[in-house]
């Protein structure tokens, strides 16, 4: 073998180099080795970075990019940074970023789910009916929409896991089902009126916070927790970058990626919760377009679309980013219907960026016997 | 003495492809078993059948004797199997620490313990006198070498008293070849039967107690390695004239 770095024997000091071999059993040659052991354990001690600690810093570098779009657009018009549009626009982030923290967690696990926007929807209007129209509690309506997230989950998860269906194609099945439920339910009426402790959940502040994006923030924490810092986050991580090699080590990857689409679709149902309290009303057609804003926001928060890779930090940056354009743009006297044009050409751009990463990666992985460096 | 694990009439179908036609195969405690053959003589198959990656279509495993039956890898790995197979099962994406625990991560409060993970990897990868750029690396950014090493290390750590390697040497250069050769001389040292698939016959010779070969999906004869020839061998393998091969 072609050694770059010089005749094969000759002992290597480079503190990268972790390929030079000790061959045959000269004595000297075994002292070096155990030399070497040592260095190798301080080596293993300092260096290395993990994949975490490099998707938190495209996290905050996209925050970066959050305040100088921010700065940018305070300068061009006079209305933007105020207070109550910031808030505006944590607000308008809270859903959608609520129903991203889902997508990002499932696309990790190499997994998607098209149904989050309807079965959002879904879940507000199924309370809207129980609250409003069967007048029962609020807690059963509440209870009962969290439950129909449960079993938009699992059924998802069933087709995909057991009936071995492409998630893409069971769920925007699934899109189809929970949209038009929605739409039976109340007949294509809106469902208005809930009683005000309901408005709590949308409309409710904790200081000067709105609820929505304390809550959307607790969500964002909790699964960053989960993903990073718990074992079956990091065996999502592994299903969703290789799932093979993660079957044949013995991982349950049903039970991983079942739980995976369960948390996706639960957090659809709070969502939806959250978004009709805030409107006080549930209709089919609320946030019909909160799938294409997510979908933007993983994308553009660093979440790999082949999976395995993805921060819900980097997903919350998205978020604002996107919820940021939209509102500078409004400020900037766009006309509305631009922005999804806009939020479809952000999508367009966060892919190009992913396969520009990609492309460096998957140049390197493809050659699995390249020597030293 | 009785095998640990034995293979029996095997039989896999691929669509119409025989890749395994009754192959039977043991291996005994504390042995090292080399599996040889020609491409396409079935020897992978056999391999993940006897890991349960692949599921046979006739034939039983007997483990110490008793039947088995491993649905999925991870019904081997319970049963003590580990494996290091050829495309090495690695994810890319986790750092070194977490593939070598990938499988049983620990946790402490359901946290997983990665203060306990880096120190034990790192550990195990010095034991193994296997040099990475840290524990914490990207496992995509190691050479072909170090990521063999940390798949190897991996079935070290799962501590199962029985290892299988699908050609261990044949994706690595010259030098980092003869590393892996000298860990697994080392395992050979520690109370395991192993298991190892080798086109490489100098390896085969100086690493197998005996050498196993396969030839169109069946195991045509059985060698303790000091009553053969690296000659007689290549006859089994290409299959020319068994008198020769019996000499």
């Amino acid at each position: 073998m072609a050694h770059p770095k010089g005749p094969p024997k000759q002992p290597n000091h480079s503190p990268l180099e972790g390929s030079e071999v000790v061959s045959g059993d000269a004595p000297e040659l075994r002292l070096q080795s155990e030399a070497r052991k040592r260095a190798a354990w301080l080596r293993i001690k300092t260096l290395g970075s993990s994949s975490i600690a490099r998707l938190n810093r495209q996290a905050a570098a996209l925050f970066g990019a959050v305040g100088l779009l921010w700065l940018a657009l305070s300068i061009a018009t006079p209305n933007f940074f105020t207070s109550q549009n910031i808030s505006n626009i944590a607000l308008q982030s809270s859903v959608v970023g609520i129903l991203a923290v889902g997508f990002t967690i499932l696309l990790i696990g190499g997994e998607i789910d098209l149904s989050i926007g309807s079965t959002q929807a879904f879940a507000g209007t199924l309370a809207a009916v129980l609250i409003i129209q069967l007048g029962m509690p609020i807690w059963v309506g509440i209870g009962a929409a969290l439950l129909i997230g449960v079993v938009i989950g699992s059924i998802n998860g069933y087709f995909t896991l057991i009936a071995r269906v492409p998630s893409f194609i069971v769920t925007l099945a699934m899109l189809g089902i929970v949209q038009g439920a929605a739409f039976v339910l109340t007949s294509g009426r809106t469902v208005g009126g809930f009683p005000s402790t309901y408005e709590v959940l949308g409309r409710g502040k904790i200081g000067p916070i709105p609820l929505p994006v304390v809550i959307l923030l607790g969500v964002v924490m909790l699964a960053q927790i989960v993903l990073t810092q718990t074992k079956i986050g990091v065996e999502l991580y592994a299903i969703g970058g290789n799932r093979k090699a993660a079957e044949l080590v013995g991982l349950r990857i049903n039970r991983v990626l079942m739980l995976a689409f369960i948390a996706s679709a639960s957090l659809c149902t709070l969502a939806g919760l959250i978004l009709s309290s805030r409107l006080n009303a549930g209709h089919g057609s609320f946030g019909g377009d909160f799938l294409l804003e997510a979908v933007a926001a993983v994308i553009i928060g660093g979440t790999s679309l082949s999976g395995g890779a993805g921060s819900t930090f980097g997903t919350l940056a998205g978020v604002l980013l996107m919820s940021s354009i939209k509102n500078g743009l409004i400020h900037l006297g766009v006309d509305t219907f631009w922005q999804q044009v806009v939020v479809g050409a952000l999508i367009l751009a966060a892919v190009l960026a992913d396969q520009m990463l990609k492309g460096t990666l998957h140049a390197r992985e493809l050659v699995p016997f390249r020597r030293g460096h | 003495m009785n095998p640990i694990l034995a293979a029996q009439g095997i039989e896999k179908y691929y669509g119409h492809v025989r890749a395994l036609s009754g192959a039977t195969f043991d291996v005994r405690s504390n042995e090292t078993v080399a599996v040889v053959g020609d491409n396409g003589a079935g020897k992978s198959t056999l391999i993940k059948v006897l890991t349960g990656a692949v599921l046979p279509d006739a034939g039983r495993i007997l483990l110490e004797g008793e039947e088995v039956d491993f649905r999925s890898p991870r019904d081997s790995l319970d049963q003590g199997i580990t494996a290091v197979y050829q495309d090495l099962a690695l994810a890319g994406n986790l750092t070194v620490a977490e593939n070598v625990f990938l499988g049983k991560i620990p946790t402490r409060w359901f946290r997983v313990d990665r203060a306990y993970m880096d120190r034990e990897s790192a550990r195990i990868l010095e034991e193994l006198a296997i040099n990475v750029p840290g524990v914490r690396a990207r496992t995509a950014s190691l050479s072909g070498g170090q990521r063999q090493a940390v798949a190897i290390a991996r079935a070290v750590h799962e501590g199962k008293r029985i290892m299988i390697l699908d050609e261990p040497t044949a994706a690595l250069g010259v030098q980092e070849g003869q590393k892996v050769l000298q860990i697994i001389e080392e395992l050979r040292q520690q109370d395991m039967s192993i298991v190892i698939v080798s086109h490489n016959l100098d390896h085969v010779f100086r690493l197998a107690d005996r050498i196993v070969v396969m030839r169109a999906g069946r195991v045509v004869g059985s060698r303790a390695k000091t009553d053969t020839s690296a000659a007689e061998i290549v006859h089994m393998i290409v299959g020319t004239s068994s008198a020769l091969a019996e000499e």
